[in-house]
C-alpha cells in the first residue's frame, strides 16, 4: 500500500501487454481462448470473462515480473484488461436478443455523440466506458496453489489476490448495486454520468454541464433508473474450516462480496474455495471519522469453486502423486495403509483391511442388458460395547472425501431413505434425501444398525444391492441414485455378545439382510493373557511417558491415504481367464464344506462369490494393477475366512480340534485332492491362511508332524513330502 | 531510559509515542520494520511494572470503577478470553509532515490522518474478556490495585455525563443477549437506535428479557466485559478461555460511544462490525501493551517463599486431609478419595484417552444430607480453588439450561455456555435435586454433553455448521443417592459420616492449603520404570483374578497412586504408594457391596 511501488508503471504498456496477451493465447488445442470468449461475449452468450493466471502464466510471451504486478494490484489491473477487452471486441456474429432498454438508450447515445451537441470537455458528460460494457471480467488465481485459512490472511495480502478456503456461513439477498448513475438535465437536456465505485455515493443534485453553468441556470438533475448500470450483488460470511483452526482458537470469518455472474452461487453450509481480492472497506459518513484508524477489509470474490466431495473428481496436489508413486513401489503397501486408518486404536488389523478395501471398492459393472452390479463393499461390525466401533466408523468417514455418519435411530424425520415432506412456505411436496442417498457416490456409515427402524431396514435391502432408492409417496413416484458403501455397526442381540447362545441368535439380523454384506466381522471384548498384558503395558505407559506407545511405524496422514484411495480407484482390473478356474473351485469347495457340516453359520450364495470377486478387484486396485492376481484371490479368500474366524473360532474350540491337527487336516486332504504325495509350501501356506492359520503355527505343525515321521520336509524350501504308510 | 520524563500511568500513551519517534529518526526507511515489532515501548513498561514495582501503582479495572477510572491511563484487567474477534487492521504508523507518528495502542489520533501511501497498516488481536466464570471472592485480595476513588478526583463533567448515559442503556443490553434466541429477530444495533431515541421503547424491549435465559454470561449479577486489543502477539499465544491479566491504556472516547447513526447501517446486512454491538460505555476498550497469563500460583495471596519441601508438604497434606475428614463428618475413606480428586489435574490427552483426571461421586446423599455436606463441601471448596461452580442438576436444569457455547453467526459473537471454562475449574453437581421427568431435546442434548465432559474432558463448541471440539481440564464432582449414570464418574465413593460437621478454619490454615493445593498440582512427574514394571506385573495379576477389570480402572489406579506420591511430596511413584491406593480401593470396594 504505502508506495511500495517506487517504480512507476506506465498502464498503457501494461494494456498493449494485457492485449497482446488476450488476442495471442492459445488454448490446449491451438484456438485463440481468449478471442473465442469474446466473441461469445459480443453474440452476448455470456457476460464473464475470466482470465486465469494459469494461462498469463504459460504465456509464451508472459514475464515474471507482469504476473506478479497483476497478482499484486488486481483491482487496478482488472480495468486494464477491461480496457483491453474494449479495444479488442469484436462485431457480433450471430443475431441476439436485444435487450430493449439498454440498446436503444445506448443507440441514442451513440447519436449523440456523433452530433457533437455534447461540450466534450466535461468528464461528467463523458460516457464511462462501464456503462457501455456487456461483460465483467474477473481474474482467477492459480489453480495448483494451496489455498490460504482465513486466518493467514494479513495485512500485507491487501490489494493482493488471494485464494482461501472456507465454509459459508450467511448469506445476504442479491440486490442491485449502482455502477453508473446516469441523470438528465431539467434544463439543458444533457445526460449526466456519475460513476460509482463505493457502496454509497452522494447524488448529483446541479448540472455540472458547461452550458449551465455558463447560464448560471442550476439545472436541476433528474436520477434516470432505466438508464443506470446496476450490478447484482451479494454478501457473504465465510468462514474457516474447522480442520484449519489451531487448537484452542475459535475460527475467524471474512466478509466476501460477489458481483454480477458470481451471486447466487453459494448457500450456507457449502464448503468452497474462493478467489479474490483482499481490500479495505472505505469507509463514509459517520464512520469516516474512524476510517483513519481502522479499516475493515472484505474479499472481492473473482472465483468460486464448490469444493469436489467424489473421489473421481479429486484432483491431486503438488506432490501428491510424487508421494502416491513412492508408496505404490512399496511392496508393504497393503499392511501399511490399512495400519494408518486409526492408527490410535490399537490392534483389529484384519478390520482395518476390509475397511480399506471398503473405501477402495471395485468398478461397478453395467451388463449388455443392462444389469447393474455394484461394486461397493459393504461390511457390518458387530461387537461388544467399548470395542472402539464407533470411533472407527468415524474415522473412516474422515478418510472418505464424501462420507455420512448416520445412526440407526436417524434424528431427522427424512430417516435414512428419503421422505417426501410439505414445503411450509408453497405448501408444495417435496423430495428430501436421506442419509443413503445423501452419500452417494461415497460412504454411508450407519451406527447402531440393530436398532434401526423397521422402515428402513426393508428399504436397505434395495439400497445395498440395487443402490437406488425407490420412493412412491404422496403421488410422487420416482428412484433416487444411492450408490454407496454402507459400513454399519451392530450390537448383538443383548447388548453383550451372549457364548451360550448360537451366533445366529446373537446377532439378531435376518438372513436376507446379512447376506447383503460382504464381510461381517465381530468385534468382541474377549480377554486372554496376551490381551492383557497388551492392555496393562499400554495403561503403564501412557501414564509413565504421558504418550502412547510407539507404534513402530509412522502412519500415513488421511490426506495422503485419501489421495492414494483415489488414485487406486481409477484403476480398473479386470479378472484374467486363467483364474476364473481357481475362483470357481475356491467357491465350491466353500459350499461343500458348508454342506458338510450340521450347523451352517454362513449362507453362502453366489453373493459370496461376488464378494470374493470385489475384494480382489479392490486389492488389485491397491497394487495399481490391471489384472487380479491368485494373490489377490487368496488375500480375499483369506479376510472372508477371517471374518468368519471371527465369528465362529469358539465352534473349532468344541469340536475338539486344535489348531496343529486342523492344519494337518487340511494338508492331508489337500494332498488327497490332488492325488500327490507333495504339498509346496507356498501353496500350504495359502490354504491354512485362507482358514485364519498362522504361518507360525504352520511351522509348528510341520515340525510336529515331522518329528512323527508323517511327512518330510524340505531342508531349503520346507515343501512336504507325505511318506506314504 | 525515558521513565522519569513520562507518568507511565497517568500518560502511558506520551511513553509510547516519545518512544516511537526516538526509533523512527534514526535510520533509514525504519517504519516498515515496526510492523508487528515492538520498538522498546514494551519492554519499558515491562521494566517499570514488574521490576521497578509499577505494578502496584495500576489499577485494576473493574465493574464498580468503570466510570472512575481516567481515559487513556494504565490500567489492569483479570479475566478469562470469552471470544477471540479476529484481527482488525488499523494505520499503525503515519507520516505527519515529515516526521512519523504511530497510532500504536490507542483507538483514535490527534493528528489528522494522511493520504493512505503515507501510512502503514498494522493488525492487531481482539479478543472479548469476561471476569472469570466462578470465580471465588479470595482470590480478589491477592492483588490490589489503589483506590481508584481516591484518584478520580479529576474525572471530567462531560465524562460523568456519558456515563450516565452508559446505564441508560443497560437495558439495550440486556436485549442484546436475546438475539441469540431464536425467537428475537430484532438485531441489536436496531435496538441500540430504538433505545436511544425514545424511551416508550424501552419498555417494549425489556418484554424480551424473560424469553433468555441464563443471558450471555452465565455469571450472576456480571455483565462487565472488556474488550481488549492486543498487539505483536504471535497468533497461538492465548487461547480461548485462558485465564490472563492484561495491563494496558484504558481508552474511552465519547464520540466514537454515541450510537452511530442508523442510516448508514441499512446497506450493510453483514458487515456489521462486531465491536459495535459492544459499546464502549459499557465495554471498556484495553490496549494491551504488557501481558501474562495466571495461574493457581498467582492468586495466592503473597506466595511464601518457601521450597516445597516433602516435610513441610506432609504437614500441611496432614492438616488437610484431617479437616476434610472432619467436614465429611468423619469419613476418613471419603477424605483421603476427596484429597486425591482435589489434587487431580489433567495431565494430558493420549489419543483418546485422557491422563490424570479424577473426577469423583460421593453416593449416599439426600436432601437432607446435601443441605449438611454439601453446603460445607462446597464452602470449603470455594475457599481452596480459584474457580469453582455448583450446578444444581434438575430436570428443569437440564431441559432449560444453556451449557454449550455456541457461535451466532448473525452477530458473529460467540454466545456462551455453562460449559464455557477455564482451565482447572471446579465443578460440583448435586443431583439429589433429579426426580424423574422426560427430557427435551435440549435435555438430552445438555446431558451428552455433560457425559462427554465426564468421559473425555472435551465440549463441543457449536459453529452451526460444525463442532468443535475444545479440550477442558475441569474436576468434577457429583453428589448423588445412589451411582450417577448420567454422569459417570471415575471414582464411586459411599459417603458414610458418623458425626455432624462444625469447623471452621483459620486464614492461615486455609492459606497455606491454598499454597498446598496450587503446589501440589504443579509438581512435575518423573518416570522411572522399576516401579512401573512391577506395578505392571500387579495389573496383569489382578486381571485374572477379576475379569471384569478394564482399561479404565487400571488407569485410575495410575492415576490415585500418582497424586498419592505428588500428595506427600515425592516427585517419583514409589511401591508405597501403590500399595496405598491398593488399600484404598479395598476399603471402597467393600463399601460398595
Amino acid at each position: 500500500m504505502a508506495a511500495a511501488s517506487t517504480k512507476i508503471i506506465d498502464f498503457a504498456a501494461e494494456r498493449a501487454l494485457a492485449k497482446d496477451f488476450l488476442s495471442n493465447f492459445a488454448g490446449p488445442r491451438g484456438e485463440p481462448k481468449y478471442l473465442n470468449i469474446l466473441q461469445d461475449v459480443a453474440n452476448r452468450k455470456i457476460r464473464a470473462v475470466q482470465i486465469e493466471l494459469d494461462d498469463l502464466f504459460h504465456y509464451k510471451d508472459a514475464d515474471d515480473e507482469f504476473l506478479q504486478r497483476v497478482t499484486e494490484n488486481t483491482k487496478r489491473y482488472i480495468g486494464i484488461f477491461a480496457e483491453a477487452i474494449d479495444e479488442l471486441m469484436p462485431e457480433s456474429t450471430e443475431a441476439y436478443v436485444v435487450d430493449e432498454d439498454r440498446d436503444i438508450l445506448m443507440t441514442q447515445r451513440v447519436d449523440e455523440g456523433a452530433d457533437g451537441g455534447a461540450d466534450g470537455t466535461d468528464p461528467l458528460q463523458k460516457m464511462p466506458p462501464e456503462i457501455r460494457r456487456f461483460f465483467e471480467v474477473y481474474i482467477k488465481a492459480f489453480s495448483k496453489v494451496t489455498p490460504l485459512t482465513i486466518r493467514q490472511v494479513k495485512a500485507s495480502n491487501i490489494g493482493q489476490l488471494v485464494k482461501i478456503s472456507g465454509i459459508v456461513t450467511r448469506c445476504s439477498d442479491v440486490k442491485p448495486l449502482m455502477q453508473v448513475a446516469v441523470y438528465t438535465c431539467e434544463e439543458c437536456g444533457f445526460e449526466i454520468y456519475q460513476e460509482v465505485t463505493a457502496r454509497v455515493f452522494m447524488p448529483l443534485f446541479e448540472c455540472p454541464s458547461q452550458r449551465c453553468k455558463l447560464n448560471k441556470a442550476k439545472g436541476n438533475l433528474i436520477l434516470q433508473l432505466r438508464a443506470s448500470k446496476f450490478l447484482k450483488f451479494q454478501e457473504v460470511k465465510l468462514q474457516e474450516l474447522a480442520e484449519h483452526v489451531p487448537k484452542g482458537h475459535i475460527p475467524r470469518s471474512l466478509t466476501v462480496h460477489l458481483r454480477g455472474e458470481l451471486t447466487r452461487k453459494v448457500a450456507p453450509g457449502d464448503v468452497v474455495e474462493m478467489s479474490g481480492i483482499f481490500l479495505p472497506m472505505p469507509y463514509f459518513g459517520f464512520r469516516a471519522m474512524r476510517a483513519g484508524l481502522v479499516a475493515d477489509t472484505y474479499l472481492e470474490a473473482m472465483s468460486i469453486t464448490h469444493f469436489k466431495k467424489k473421489y473421481e473428481e479429486y484432483e491431486l496436489k503438488g506432490d501428491e502423486q510424487e508421494q502416491i508413486d513412492r508408496l505404490a513401489e512399496d511392496g508393504d503397501i497393503y499392511n501399511k495403509l490399512a495400519r494408518s486408518l486409526a492408527p490410535e486404536i490399537f490392534g483389529h488389523e484384519d478390520v482395518k483391511k476390509a475397511l480399506l478395501l471398503l473405501l477402495v471398492g471395485a468398478p461397478h459393472r453395467k451388463l449388455v442388458d443392462g444389469m447393474k452390479i455394484r461394486g461397493d463393499l459393504h461390511i457390518c461390525l458387530m461387537g461388544d460395547p467399548g470395542v472402539a466401533k464407533s470411533q472407527l466408523l468415524k474415522h473412516i468417514i474422515n478418510v472418505a472425501p464424501r462420507g455420512v455418519y448416520t445412526t440407526g435411530r436417524g434424528s431427522s424425520g427424512v430417516g435414512l431413505t428419503a421422505a417426501v415432506q410439505k414445503d411450509p412456505v408453497t405448501n408444495e411436496f417435496v423430495l428430501e434425501g436421506g442419509a443413503l442417498v445423501l452419500a452417494d457416490m461415497g460412504i454411508c456409515a450407519i451406527d447402531e444398525f440393530d436398532k434401526m427402524e423397521e422402515s428402513d431396514r426393508t428399504a436397505i435391502h434395495e439400497v445395498m444391492e440395487q443402490q437406488t432408492v425407490s420412493i412412491a409417496k404422496a403421488g410422487i413416484t420416482t428412484s433416487l441414485n444411492a450408490r454407496t458403501a454402507v459400513l454399519a455397526a451392530a450390537n448383538p442381540a443383548w447388548g453383550r455378545y451372549d457364548m451360550r447362545r448360537t451366533p445366529a441368535e446373537n446377532i439378531n439380523l435376518p438372513p436376507a439382510l446379512l447376506s447383503r454384506f460382504d464381510l461381517l466381522w465381530l468385534i468382541l471384548d474377549r480377554a486372554d493373557m496376551e490381551n492383557d498384558l497388551e492392555m496393562a503395558r499400554h495403561v503403564v505407559h501412557v501414564h509413565q511417558n504421558l504418550e502412547s506407545p510407539a507404534l513402530g511405524f509412522t502412519p500415513l496422514e488421511p490426506s495422503v491415504l485419501r489421495a492414494y484411495i483415489s488414485a487406486a480407484r481409477r484403476v480398473v482390473p479386470s479378472v484374467p481367464r486363467e483364474l476364473e478356474e481357481y475362483i470357481a473351485t475356491a467357491y465350491s469347495s466353500i459350499r461343500q464344506e458348508e454342506a458338510k457340516s450340521n450347523a451352517p453359520h454362513s449362507y453362502t450364495t453366489i453373493r459370496t462369490l461376488l464378494s470374493i470377486l470385489r475384494i480382489s478387484i479392490a486389492l488389485a486396485r491397491l497394487r495399481f494393477s490391471e489384472t487380479v492376481a491368485q494373490s489377490d484371490v487368496d488375500e480375499a479368500l483369506r479376510l472372508m475366512q477371517m471374518s468368519k474366524y471371527s465369528l465362529y473360532s469358539d465352534d473349532r474350540q468344541r469340536s475338539g480340534l486344535d489348531a496343529i491337527s486342523d492344519i494337518y487336516s487340511i494338508l492331508r486332504d489337500e494332498a488327497a485332492r490332488t492325488n500327490s504325495m507333495d504339498v509346496r509350501y507356498a501353496h500350504a501356506l495359502n490354504l491354512i491362511s485362507r482358514k485364519g492359520y498362522s504361518e507360525a503355527q504352520l511351522k509348528e505343525c510341520l515340525e510336529e508332524y515331522a518329528s512323527l515321521n508323517v511327512w518330510q520336509i524340505h531342508p531349503n524350501t520346507f515343501d512336504i513330502h507325505f511318506i506314504d504308510a | 531510559m525515558v521513565g522519569p520524563q513520562y507518568d507511565l500511568v497517568g500518560n502511558p500513551l506520551g511513553a509510547v509515542r516519545s518512544t516511537f519517534e526516538r526509533a523512527a529518526s534514526g535510520g533509514h526507511e525504519p517504519v516498515a520494520a515496526f510492523r508487528g515489532k515492538d520498538w522498546g515501548a514494551g519492554e519499558l513498561f515491562r521494566s517499570f511494572l514488574f521490576e521497578q514495582g509499577g505494578l502496584d501503582k495500576v489499577p485494576v479495572l473493574d465493574e464498580s470503577n468503570l466510570g472512575l477510572i481516567k481515559p487513556n491511563t494504565l490500567v489492569r484487567f483479570r479475566g478469562m478470553v470469552q471470544d477471540m474477534l479476529g484481527n482488525e487492521f488499523y494505520v499503525g504508523a503515519f507520516k505527519d509532515g515529515s516526521t512519523w507518528r504511530t497510532n500504536k495502542f490507542s483507538d483514535s489520533s490527534p493528528f489528522s490522518m494522511p493520504h493512505p501511501c503515507d501510512s502503514h497498516l498494522w493488525e492487531r488481536h481482539l479478543f472479548h474478556c469476561v471476569p472469570v466464570p466462578g470465580q471465588n471472592s479470595w482470590t480478589h485480595e491477592s492483588s490490589p490495585g489503589p483506590d481508584v476513588r481516591r484518584m478520580s478526583s479529576c474525572l471530567t463533567s462531560e465524562q460523568r455525563e456519558k456515563r450516565k448515559r452508559g446505564a441508560e442503556n443497560d437495558a439495550m443490553e440486556v436485549s442484546e443477549n436475546c438475539n441469540g434466541e431464536a425467537s428475537c429477530t430484532k438485531k441489536p444495533k436496531d435496538d441500540d437506535a430504538q433505545i436511544s431515541n425514545s424511551s416508550p421503547e424501552v419498555s417494549m424491549n425489556e418484554e424480551h428479557v424473560p424469553e433468555m435465559n441464563g443471558g450471555d454470561h452465565h455469571i450472576p449479577g456480571s455483565s462487565f466485559s472488556c474488550l481488549v486489543k492486543v498487539y505483536d502477539m504471535a497468533e497461538s499465544q492465548v487461547k480461548l478461555n485462558d485465564v490472563a491479566e492484561f495491563i494496558g491504556v484504558y481508552t474511552f472516547d465519547p464520540e466514537l460511544a454515541s450510537p452511530s447513526d442508523n442510516s448508514d447501517d441499512i446497506m450493510f446486512d453483514l458487515i456489521e462490525d462486531v465491536t459495535a454491538q459492544l459499546p464502549p460505555s459499557k465495554v471498556p476498550r484495553l490496549h494491551c501493551l504488557v501481558w501474562r497469563s495466571l495461574s493457581a500460583h498467582d492468586f495466592l495471596s503473597r506466595s511464601p517463599a518457601v521450597e516445597p519441601s516433602p516435610i513441610l508438604l506432609k504437614g500441611i497434606r496432614q492438616s488437610l486431609l484431617s479437616h476434610l475428614t472432619l467436614v465429611l463428618g468423619n469419613d476418613e475413606l471419603a477424605a483421603q478419595c476427596l484429597l486425591l480428586h482435589l489434587l487431580s489435574r489433567l495431565r494430558n490427552k493420549v489419543d483418546v484417552v485422557t491422563v490424570g483426571r479424577l473426577s469423583m461421586n460421593f453416593t449416599g446423599f439426600n436432601r437432607e444430607s446435601v443441605s449438611v455436606f454439601g453446603n460445607q463441601l462446597n464452602n470449603l471448596i470455594q475457599r481452596l480453588l480459584p474457580y469453582s461452580q455448583t450446578i444444581p442438576l434438575s430436570i428443569e436444569y437440564l431441559n432449560t439450561a444453556t451449557l454449550q457455547p455456541r457461535k451466532d453467526n448473525h452477530s458473529g459473537r460467540l454466545v456462551t455456555g455453562v460449559l464455557q471454562l477455564p482451565q482447572g475449574t471446579h465443578l460440583t453437581f448435586d443431583e439429589t435435586l433429579l426426580q424423574s421427568g422426560s427430557l427435551t431435546s435440549k435435555g438430552v442434548e445438555n446431558t451428552m454433553l455433560l457425559k462427554n465432559l465426564m468421559e473425555s474432558q472435551m465440549v463441543e463448541y457449536d459453529f452451526e455448521f460444525y463442532k468443535l471440539e475444545m479440550a477442558t481440564d475441569v474436576q468434577l464432582l457429583t453428589l448423588s443417592e445412589g451411582k450417577s449414570n448420567i454422569l459417570p464418574s471415575d471414582l464411586i465413593v459411599p459417603f458414610r459420616p458418623s458425626s455432624v460437621p462444625a469447623v471452621n478454619a483459620s486464614s492461615e490454615e486455609l492459606e497455606s492449603w491454598r499454597w498446598y493445593l496450587a503446589t501440589v498440582r504443579s509438581f512435575p512427574q518423573s518416570t522411572e520404570t522399576e516401579t512401573y514394571q512391577t506395578i505392571q506385573d500387579e495389573m496383569v495379576n489382578a486381571m485374572r483374578d477379576d475379569r471384569n477389570l478394564g482399561c479404565s480402572e487400571l488407569s485410575r489406579w495410575l492415576t490415585m497412586a500418582q497424586i498419592t506420591a505428588a500428595s506427600f511430596g515425592e516427585t517419583s511413584l514409589s511401591m508405597e504408594h501403590w500399595q496405598m491406593v491398593k488399600e484404598l480401593e479395598r476399603l471402597r470396594k467393600e463399601r460398595l457391596q
